[in-house]
């Protein structure tokens, strides 16, 4: 299991060749990296930044990663999750899982990113042209997680 | 003293100088501590009641208002999260 939060441009295609270096143990790797976009719903996006609470933010992603590791019967898990000020087309975070097959690796992929939109103490702020906004989670967030729980999806 | 820690939005409205504060007067619970940065701070107590906010004491989730504060507590407190 490893957490970690950067406030450098990573390379997630490094970051998984190192995760999965020398392992024999797993029959499915699964990743997912999300990217800043140029333009939301809300306008254009010049530059983002993300808040963190030090400690508690790294404390509260492992202990979501490690829940979803038990529940999944994941070998290891990979997070890697951008903090201060990012530009479009720059990697914000990336999931990784290292399982014995495939649908376990998946199903945790995708519910770790469901929590990390909604539970991780996280805040994103967008600037562009038309100034700047803090983002809060949409409904459709709230609901996939409660799916996602619930074995909905 | 208390540090204060204001996170996400609140930390637009918050002012630096109550990053490290002495434990006001009559402040014994979170609750206490949250009327009394209302009253402080109008634009903050706004914002807070605006939105669900979490408390974390000394690194640890606070479930209660009526949880104690006392000198020397790191108090942080949360607006709902949006990583990912």
């Amino acid at each position: 299991m490893q957490v970690r939060l950067t406030d450098r441009i990573f390379d997630p295609q490094a970051e998984t060749a190192a995760f999965t270096a020398g392992r024999d143990d797993a029959g499915a790797l699964v990743s997912f990296v999300g990217t800043c976009r140029a333009a939301t719903d809300g306008g254009a996006v010049e530059e983002l930044r993300i808040d963190h609470y030090p400690g508690f933010t790294e404390k509260e992603i492992t202990r979501l990663a490690q829940e979803i590791s038990r529940r999944f019967d994941c070998p290891d898990l990979l997070v890697v999750h951008r903090v201060g000020r990012i530009r479009p087309g720059e990697a914000i975070v990336l999931v990784a899982a290292l399982s014995v097959h495939r649908a376990k690796a998946f199903e945790a992929v995708k519910l770790l990113m469901d929590y990390l939109k909604t539970d991780a103490p996280l805040w994103k702020k967008e600037s562009g042209p038309d100034g700047a906004r803090w983002i809060e989670p949409r409904d459709e967030d709230h609901a996939r997680r409660i799916a996602a729980e619930k074995g909905w999806v | 003293m208390i540090r204060l820690v204001f996170l996400g939005k609140f930390g637009d409205v918050a002012p630096a100088g109550l990053a490290e504060i002495s434990l006001p007067g009559g402040v014994r619970t979170l609750g206490d501590l949250q009327s009394w940065l209302a009253r402080q701070q109008p634009l903050l107590g706004r914002a807070m009641a605006a939105t669900r906010t979490r408390l974390i004491v000394n690194q640890c989730v606070a479930h209660d208002l009526s949880c104690p504060v006392a000198d020397g507590d790191e108090i942080a407190f949360l607006p709902p999260m949006s990583g990912g």
